[in-house]
């Protein structure tokens, strides 16, 4: 399983990478709430894959069996997923407010801040 | 001796304060922080003078080594005197000079504040405090000489000096610490102690380069004479104080100090010799061919400074006592020769020699205090300037090198004649009837040249007054060794005499002839060796240019090129680490066959976001990577994972829907073929190299002991049993707060920027 996981990592890079590379604000964004997707992806099997069984701590237990799923990494994953998300969400709105102010979504365009005669190009 | 750190930082003090506060009753006023600073220094010269060298020391940064101390002998004495008297002139010059000027505050405060960072260099015995105060020196200097900031020319020669002079700064700081750690210490006296020890090591001649190098930039030596001719750019008060008789003196002075170290040594006198010498002919060459008033008196004072160099460089007891002799009296002389050429060109208005003429009856004053100091400057008797200049010569014969005289020759002769050329030609020479003239002779803008001009043919009629307070003594601690005292009018019949009449002869023949000789020698393109100024022009344009293609490089304003130089360093990091460790394989399993289709799943929602030109297909795309990822997390005992990415997933999804349904569907990506081949390209490899580093992963072997404590203590200590709940809400609940702050102020943030928008569309409407 591991290289069809790694394969798909890899896709999932590569669609982000080449997304983000975009000229369009909203391209942009929806490919770096992909790449989010890979990080976690890629996190959550860097605790490894080997089980299947929750990390739960069965009732009668007092202890979670030492076969069950790797918690570390799922807590760290489910912070990320949280905070990707409010990321990604308020650059959408951003997104959206810039195309109302400047009228364009072309990011080569958005040049408030640099404007063409002071940098290079 | 606790009065030299006070000196110091009580003049350092009083600049930054009095001209507010005193200065703003009457600027005149200000004259008494240099002549309070001159009162102190003269009240310690019975000290001074009777012992060798007085040191104070106050611990600083002991760690480092870095102490605030201070030392003085007589020299530095004499040279404080210059600096504070010759600064209390200026103040009482300038608050006329600029008496319509509303900045005369701010030029006050600069010129105070050089006064006493002069003073601070001099006096301090810690090569890093000297270093300091040396560099505020550049940077005051900068600030004086584009005054005018409003002229560009003013801010070109600003800049200029500057950069030499900063930049020499700098080597010289490397010099200073070579010697330091040579020495053991940063203390002036403990190097100069040392100094024989030193020079027998090898890293000698770079320190010595190194200094000589900040020295010469500082003291306008060859090659770098050109900034001090430009800096004529600043207001005449400040070229009087700082670019003759104090700041360009302070390389000489540096040059004094470590003297009695290394002046034994033949680089040393080898270089000094040389620069000073060659410094002096090109700064008579030049001084024939300039117009200009000022112009004239800035190429003499360069030229000053190498004969000063090159004395320094003679390593004989009558060349120690020339260099003091001919300091103190060019002091004297070349600051009352700027204060003159500043009345002539504040009455007038024009600045160039040509067109002065007949002055003389409406500035008889200034007129005078012109002849006077022309004739100390020419080396006429009975002024100071005869005596040093009978010194001189009697130094380099001394040295015996024929060569040396006659250049000493040339230079005194070109010195005469220009003597001669500003006191004559704008006073008494020319049309009978001056130009317009914007005021009358004023009487404060009159006193300062004449006590200059003044005291200058008084040490010269009673040389014993200068001699025995303080003349003899500064020598022999220019010299490290005692020197009777040969400074007196009358020498006889001697060989310096009869150089003297020869150079006033060939030099009064140059004065006659001035106005063809000038229009020759003007005509004479400068020889490619001494365009030194057009390389350094160079250098700095190209520096401009380099540093201008450099921003436009990195700041293009092009957020695509923005991202891809991450990317790419992200590429190369990792292909860095493939090509390092070789691609690691883990055991391979096949156990769980779903997953290769939830891969399919990713792979073709990829494809669909990356390539699909509708945004609806786009979010499609993203949504069904999402859930596949969720139905991964679901089956992987993540349940948790699952839930919130399924809740996630499906807010995103809406929101996007939401905003993207109001902005154009239509407008594709606006990237041309060729970007997205790069782009496309690019991705493919960064993919791949994350394929490579996913398998490295799982590859590596898992430490699972601090998941292990978390198993065991989940249900002892916090009692929960869901894992995962209780590492989030309890062992790391202070992150789950950032977390919820992250959350809350991303929604505040969104719900600002929408805010916005209603309050704008509803005015729009109505």
């Amino acid at each position: 399983m591991e290289l069809v996981l790694a394969l798909g990592f890899g896709a999932l890079v590569a669609a982000g990478t080449y997304m983000t590379l975009a000229r369009h604000t909203l391209r942009m964004v929806l490919g770096l709430s992909v790449i989010a997707i890979a990080v976690n992806m890629l996190l959550f099997v860097a605790g490894g894959i080997g089980t299947t069984t929750p990390a739960l701590i069965a009732s009668g237990a007092d202890v979670a069996a030492p076969d069950s799923a790797n918690p570390l990494p799922q807590a760290l994953v489910l912070t990320a997923i949280v905070i990707g998300f409010a990321l990604l969400a308020f650059a959408l709105v951003l997104a959206y407010r810039a195309h109302l102010a400047l009228r364009t979504v072309d990011t080569d365009a958005m040049r408030e801040a640099e404007p063409v005669e002071e940098g290079g190009r | 001796m606790l009065t030299l750190p006070a000196i110091v930082f009580g003049a350092l003090a009083a600049a930054v304060v009095a001209p507010w506060t005193l200065g703003r009753l009457n600027p005149r006023l200000l004259v008494l922080v240099p002549l309070a600073a001159l009162g102190a220094l003269i009240y310690i010269t019975g000290e001074v003078t009777s012992a060798d060298l007085i040191t104070h020391q106050i611990s600083w940064v002991g760690s480092l080594g870095v102490n605030l101390s201070f030392r003085i002998d007589a020299f530095s004495l004499l040279f404080c005197w210059l600096i504070t008297g010759i600064g209390a002139l200026v103040v009482f010059y300038s608050a006329s000079y600029f008496s319509d000027n509303p900045r005369v505050k701010y030029f006050t405060f600069l010129i105070l504040s050089f006064m006493a960072a002069m003073i601070g260099a001099v006096l301090s015995d810690d090569v890093i405090i000297f270093f300091i105060f040396w560099e505020l020196t550049s940077v005051i200097s900068f600030l004086l000489i584009g005054f005018d900031s409003t002229k560009p020319e003013a801010r070109r020669a600003a800049t200029q000096s500057l950069m030499i002079t900063a930049g020499g700064g700098l080597a010289l700081l490397a010099g200073l610490l070579l010697l330091a750690q040579a020495a053991g210490s940063t203390q002036f006296t403990v190097i100069v102690g040392e100094g024989a020890r030193i020079a027998e090591l090898p890293i000698y001649p770079f320190a010595l380069i190194l200094i000589l190098a900040g020295a010469f930039t500082k003291s306008a030596q060859l090659p770098f004479q050109f900034w001090l001719a430009n800096a004529m750019a600043a207001p005449t008060p400040a070229s009087a104080y700082l670019h003759s008789a104090t700041m360009v003196k302070l390389g000489i002075f540096l040059l004094i100090v470590l003297d009695p170290a290394f002046g034994s040594t033949a680089i040393w006198q080898t270089l000094l010799i040389g620069f000073g010498a060659g410094t002096m002919m090109v700064a008579a060459g030049q001084a024939l061919r300039v117009e200009g008033f000022k112009s004239v008196l800035a190429q003499t004072t360069v030229a000053a400074l190498g004969t000063l160099t090159l004395l320094v460089g003679l390593d004989t007891p009558v060349a120690a006592v020339a260099t003091v002799g001919f300091f103190l009296s060019h002091a004297l002389y070349k600051a009352a020769l700027f204060f003159v050429a500043g009345n002539a060109m504040h009455a007038t208005g024009i600045s160039s020699l040509r067109e002065m003429g007949g002055l003389y009856r409406a500035l008889p004053l200034t007129a005078a205090a012109a002849v006077v100091a022309s004739l100390s400057m020419a080396g006429l008797p009975p002024f100071i300037g005869f005596i040093a200049k009978e010194l001189l010569f009697e130094a380099k014969l001394a040295g015996g090198l024929t060569a040396l005289v006659a250049i000493a020759l040339i230079v005194n002769s070109v010195l005469v004649a220009l003597a001669a050329v500003v006191s004559l030609r704008p006073f008494y020479k020319g049309p009978q009837k001056p130009a317009q003239l914007r005021h009358r002779e004023r009487i404060s803008l009159v006193t300062p040249p004449l006590i200059l001009a003044g005291m200058g043919a008084l040490l010269g009629i009673i040389p014993g007054l200068a001699s025995s307070v303080i003349l003899v003594d500064a020598a022999s601690a220019v010299a490290g060794q005692p020197v009777d005292t040969k400074f007196k009018l009358w020498h006889g019949l001697t060989p310096m005499l009869g150089l003297s009449v020869v150079a006033v002869a060939s030099g009064a023949l140059l004065a006659w002839k001035w106005r063809p000789s000038h229009a020759a020698l003007s005509r004479v393109e400068t020889p490619l060796l001494f365009q030194t100024e057009r390389l350094s022009d160079g250098l700095g344009s190209l520096t401009l240019a380099l540093a201008r293609w450099v921003t436009g490089m990195l700041q293009h304003g092009s957020l695509r090129r923005y991202t891809l130089v991450p990317v790419a360093v992200m590429l190369a990091v990792l292909c860095f680490a493939i090509a390092r460790n070789g691609i690691a394989v883990p055991e391979l399993t096949f156990n769980r066959p779903y997953i290769i289709g939830l891969t399919i799943i990713i792979i073709l929602g990829s494809g669909l976001a990356a390539l699909t030109k509708s945004f609806l297909a786009v979010l499609i795309g993203v949504g069904l990577v999402g859930y596949a990822l969720g139905v991964f997390f679901l089956k992987n005992g993540a349940p948790d994972l699952a839930f919130t990415q399924f809740a996630v997933e499906t807010v995103f999804v809406v929101i996007a829907s939401a905003i993207i349904l109001r902005l154009p569907l239509t407008v594709g990506d606006a990237r041309t073929k060729s970007e997205k081949v790069i782009d496309g390209t690019l991705s493919i490899a960064v993919g791949g190299a994350a394929t490579v580093m996913m398998l490295a992963v799982l590859a590596s072997p898992l430490d699972e002991r601090v998941s292990d404590y978390y198993r065991l203590v989940s249900l002892a200590e916090a009692y929960g049993r869901n894992v995962v709940n209780v590492i989030i809400v309890d062992f790391r609940a202070l992150d789950t707060l950032g977390e919820i702050g992250v959350v809350a102020l991303a929604a505040l943030g969104a719900f600002g920027l929408m805010r916005g928008l209603k309050i704008r569309s509803r005015k729009t409407m109505s």
